[in-house]
């Protein structure tokens, strides 16, 4: 801890040899023991399939990466929630603007780059009025998640209210060329690739790149940062930006991988399991897989608590929370013994 | 009329977000951001609903809320006092525990009635006009919301236990060196904040809504911990911004009744929009600093 | 916080993180112990395994407790039957992970009860031709997908009778979700009842924009009562809060969905309710018979006060004899087939929407866009 703190390099790698002196190696094989464990003995004992944990896990996947970035140069962003629901209705404009004129080839490169954009002017909000007024911007984009869903809603409700159907508050079915192809007879998307991409990428830009090291310095120690010539704005910005466009690109993958109709209450919640799948993982990219599994599996287990031993599916919250709670208590405890 | 009906909505729609705001400004002010906020509104709520179903006295029911509000909030000052985990995380997770909990817990009480806490005209202020139906015509606990502004106020800065309370949020090192343990300052602090958010949802469920629904708070609990930085960690003004919020709410729906034509939707934004741009507001104006302690959770540092 | 720097402890908490996640695998385990199932459905009649899925709480006293009563009635004809059951699934794809699960538990029968489950329906059942969905308040169907709905409108018509006749202000105030077709033929219906015993009267609405957010219900009430309205009726799932909160203000209420008189000893006057049980219990035994298709059960069907499924729920104290004589003659018109929706009819704006002596068909009826004149309150958005 104390090597942050004080702005101080810190390796980018770690010097050990034998894995099980790497970390990173020891908990990739604890979420592939996990893993392995889930899919052999838990799934089958539960009647959960495979299919449904993969296709949830991915918007906690984005989410969690939507907190992960802006977390290492120190910023809080609980606005994954608002940013998905942003995103999604910028993707839906797209698609009902031009979806029936354009091929796939096109039309799916544009969605994404609807979906990264729609999230980043959501976040964007919160990172320009955390560089110019300083207000905080765990704030910012916790409120501004309250607001994203009422410009959906919006939209769904009135102008792009199927006309079709009744004057339904759905939005026109989106064309065949706007859906991400799906893996043969399953319903196993695209977006699940985007997502393991998303997270490999960012480990990448993270622990690997000179900015994921400029904006671990910024998160560490803003002060010496500052001192050191970093600028200090300019990287906090960026990181919040960024992560608005993951959890976009996340609404981007749910609204056109699974839906593939604009309704109201699409990924309610997802943004929170995202915060908490990444705070889970101590926000490093790759664990993160391992984590939104984790609750993805836990979140479809829902179901069958209440299909079949009657549990109100809101019960599975209070699993995610002890789970966290006693994470955060443990780290907290360790890391207040090393520093 | 307008004016009298919309501030008499204020301030029944406002007295909820008020408790939990000035209870949150309690646990800030002794250094800890509590997010568990919106969780302990919904704990007291539920607590408040069964119990006063169960007993038939709204009051036992408060007593409930106050005893579930400040156990969950123990959670929290567990986990950041004691464990030094982050206080965003923590209050996010506490978040989640009150939501899962109650709807798990609450699942029977959805179709279940009370007494509800009922009006009480206070004798002769009540018949002012315009004074009387907006401030004189509530329930008890909307009366002791509006008095709360102003004893916490006194509470604060003219009594030796708020100072202990306003030097931990500052510095706990001095507090400890002036002999008082900041860890026991912040326990009681955190669990009395918890314990108000909790009598907030007690209103909610009791004087207002007069029913439970799972999440039945939707929010609120959040937008008191917004609403703490608004006022710049000042009561008085914690009760304004309670009432910014209400009147936002209140607004609305009374144009509606009247015919006004603008979608639901952008109107129910406005509370979420004009917190905001108050908040926007007051951090240009950087006329109040936060407690050093919370200054550090937030890495206030910026430009 | 400190998460960026724990380089320390990680292989520690790693561990720690590997048993906490074993560990909730375990109180998974514990928590519905014994209870997996065996999907090899069995198809003998009467031994199906039904499922149904509410939107919200089984226990509203709404829209979702009507469904469930329903349910109940299944349960009953059926005893040997298995009924899967499952609350506040969101009109999203989670409904269908849901039915998907179902199915694998054996379900053969599904009653998605909302009318936002339908596309998620639609996608299950090209999945599962031989499943068969029964889906409540939708427009579309499919080979193994039928939908039917009740016309509530219409004694939704005989409930504003009763308002017109009741009211003093000539106000009448409706605290509706959100503006979709079945919301605003409610209103509709509503203000044409009123007006047909009280010229004068005019109906008030408010928009929550949420299908259940008790405070902004209760908010709503308020400001309706401010302005002078004393008759509250309203549209939403659950419905406790507006009245409750009308009865506490001493002025009276008709209700939708479910029989709320118990709310309201003083104020309560009538509501429109939902009888589902007879008529899901024919759906099931036509499946099991095997003449779903050809059953009219297989389209878009509608049913209404003459089969019994909608019913108007009883008086309350303060329905006067007066009001009881004339909602009970309208209830008996109702019941012999008769639609209150005869032209002319104008929206508010005043433009003619259905022409004299014109009387829309019940698919014009559900696509209404538009809110008739006498009611005060614009849709949002446009028509």
């Amino acid at each position: 801890m104390s090597s942050v703190r004080t702005g101080l390099p810190v390796p980018l790698r770690p010097t050990a040899k034998r894995w099980t002196r790497h970390p990173a190696l020891a908990r990739a094989l604890g979420w592939g023991v996990f893993v392995v464990v889930a899919i052999t003995i838990l799934f089958p004992t539960f009647d959960v399939s495979l299919q449904d944990c993969l296709i949830r896990a991915t918007p906690f996947v984005f989410c969690g990466l939507a907190v992960a970035v802006p977390a290492r140069a120190g910023l809080v962003n609980i606005g994954g929630e608002g940013q998905f629901a942003f995103a999604m209705v910028v993707v839906t404009a797209a698609v009902l603007l031009v979806g029936d004129t354009l091929g796939a080839a096109v039309l799916i490169p544009l969605l994404v780059v609807a979906g990264l954009f729609g999230g980043m002017l959501w976040s964007g909000i919160a990172a320009l009025l955390r560089v110019t007024v300083k207000l905080n911007e765990a704030l910012c984009t916790l409120l501004l998640n309250f607001v994203a869903p009422l410009v959906l809603a919006y939209f769904v409700f009135g102008p792009w209210r199927d006309r079709s159907s009744f004057n339904l508050p759905v939005s026109k079915v989106f064309p065949d060329a706007a859906r991400l192809p799906t893996y043969g007879v399953t319903q196993l998307h695209l977006g699940i690739v985007f997502a393991i991409a998303a997270a490999i990428a960012v480990w990448v830009v993270l622990d690997l790149t000179r900015w994921g090291f400029r904006a671990r310095v910024v998160g560490g120690n803003p002060e010496a940062a500052r001192r050191a010539g970093l600028p200090v704005n300019r990287i906090a910005f960026a990181a919040l930006v960024a992560g608005g466009a993951l959890a976009g690109l996340g609404g981007m993958v749910e609204v056109t991988g699974v839906e593939g109709v604009l309704r109201p209450n699409i990924g309610v919640g997802f943004g929170y399991i995202g915060f908490l799948a990444s705070w889970l993982v101590g926000h490093r990219p790759l664990d993160l897989l391992g984590s939104s599994f984790l609750l993805g599996s836990i979140s479809v287990a829902g179901d069958s608590l209440q299909i079949n031993a009657g549990l109100p599916s809101t019960s599975v919250y209070v699993l995610m929370a002890v789970v966290l709670l006693l994470v955060l208590s443990i780290r907290g405890v360790a890391t207040r013994g090393t520093s | 009329m307008l004016v009298e009906d919309v501030l008499a909505g204020t301030v029944r729609s406002g007295t909820s977000v008020l408790f939990a705001a000035e209870g949150e400004l309690i646990s800030e002010r002794a250094g800890v951001i509590n997010l568990g906020t919106e969780g302990c509104m919904l704990t007291g709520a539920l607590a408040a609903f069964a119990v006063t179903n169960a007993t038939h006295s709204a009051l036992l029911g408060v007593v409930a809320a106050v005893g579930a509000g400040a156990l969950l909030a123990s959670v929290h000052a567990f986990v950041v006092i004691t464990c030094r985990a982050n206080q965003l995380a923590s209050g996010l997770a506490v978040s989640f525990l009150g939501l899962g909990l109650t709807s798990w817990l609450g699942a029977h009480y959805v179709s279940r009635s009370i007494h509800p806490l009922n009006r009480a005209d206070i004798p002769a202020l009540s018949d002012i006009p315009f004074v009387g139906p907006v401030l004189f015509q509530h329930d008890v606990l909307t009366y002791v919301g509006l008095a709360l502004g102003p004893l916490i106020w006194l509470f604060l800065y003219r009594t030796r236990t708020g100072l202990i309370l306003r030097a931990t949020g500052e510095n706990g090192a001095v507090a400890f060196a002036y002999g008082h343990s900041p860890t026991l300052v912040r326990y009681l602090a955190v669990m009395v904040g918890g314990a108000l958010a909790a009598v907030g949802g007690a209103q909610l469920v009791l004087a207002y809504t007069l029913n439970w629904v799972e999440n039945v708070t939707v929010g609120r609990g959040f937008v008191a911990v917004a609403l703490v930085i608004f006022a710049g960690w000042e009561p008085l003004k914690a009760t304004l911004g309670a009432f910014v919020f209400g009147g936002a709410l209140a607004l609305q729906l009374q144009l509606q009744a009247r015919g006004v034509s603008i979608s639901p939707f952008l109107l129910n934004m406005a509370p979420y929009v004009l917190t905001l741009a108050i908040l926007v507001v007051a951090s240009r104006g950087r006329a109040q600093r936060p407690p050093e302690e919370i200054r550090a959770v937030f890495g206030t540092t910026g430009a | 916080m400190g998460a960026t720097s724990m380089s320390a402890s990680l292989g520690k908490s790693s561990r720690w993180l590997l048993a906490l996640a074993c560990m909730t695998a375990c109180a998974v385990a514990a928590g519905c112990g014994g209870s997996s199932n065996s999907a090899t459905s069995s198809k003998a009649k009467g031994h199906e395994t039904i499922g149904f899925l509410y939107v919200g709480p089984h226990n509203d006293y709404g829209y979702n407790q009507a469904a469930y009563q329903g349910s109940l009635a299944v349960k009953k004809a059926f005893p040997a039957a298995k009924v899967l059951e499952a609350e506040n699934v969101p009109e999203t794809a989670e409904a269908e992970r849901v039915m998907e699960k179902m199915i694998r538990d054996g379900a053969t029968i599904l009653f998605p009860t909302s009318f936002g489950h339908l596309g998620p329906a639609m996608n299950v059942a090209r999945r599962h031709p031989n499943v068969t969905f029964l889906h409540m308040g939708g427009l579309k169907n499919g080979p193994n997908l039928g939908t039917y709905f009740g016309t509530i409108y219409d004694t939704q018509y005989a409930v504003g009778q009763a308002a017109g006749m009741a009211t003093k202000s000539d106000k009448l105030g409706y605290v509706v979700a959100f503006p979709i077709a079945q919301t605003l033929l409610n209103i509709n219906a509503f203000e044409r009842g009123a007006q047909s015993v009280n010229p004068k009267a005019k109906t008030s609405v408010v928009f929550t924009g949420s299908w259940c957010d008790p405070g902004k219900q209760a908010e709503a009430t308020n400001s309706l009562i401010d302005q002078r309205v004393d008759v509250l009726e309203q549209h939403q799932d659950c419905t406790k809060t507006v009245v409750q909160t009308a009865e506490r203000r001493g002025v009276l209420s008709t209700g939708y969905h479910a029989d709320a008189s118990g709310l309201a000893p003083k104020g309560w006057l009538t509501g429109s309710e939902w009888n589902w049980g007879p008529l899901m219990v024919r759906m099931v035994r036509t499946v099991e018979d095997g003449k779903f298709k050809a059953s009219p059960y297989a389209g878009l069907y509608r049913v209404g006060v003459p089969s019994g499924v909608i019913k108007l729920a009883p008086y309350g104290a303060a329905a006067t004899p007066a009001i009881r004589k004339q909602v009970t003659a309208t209830y008996d018109r109702l019941k012999t087939g008769w639609v209150p929706f005869e032209g002319p009819i104008r929206d508010q704006s005043g433009k003619l929407r259905v022409r004299a002596g014109v009387t829309p068909n019940r698919h014009q009826l559900e696509s209404t866009d538009y809110l008739v004149q006498g009611v005060v309150g614009k849709i949002p958005g446009g028509a």
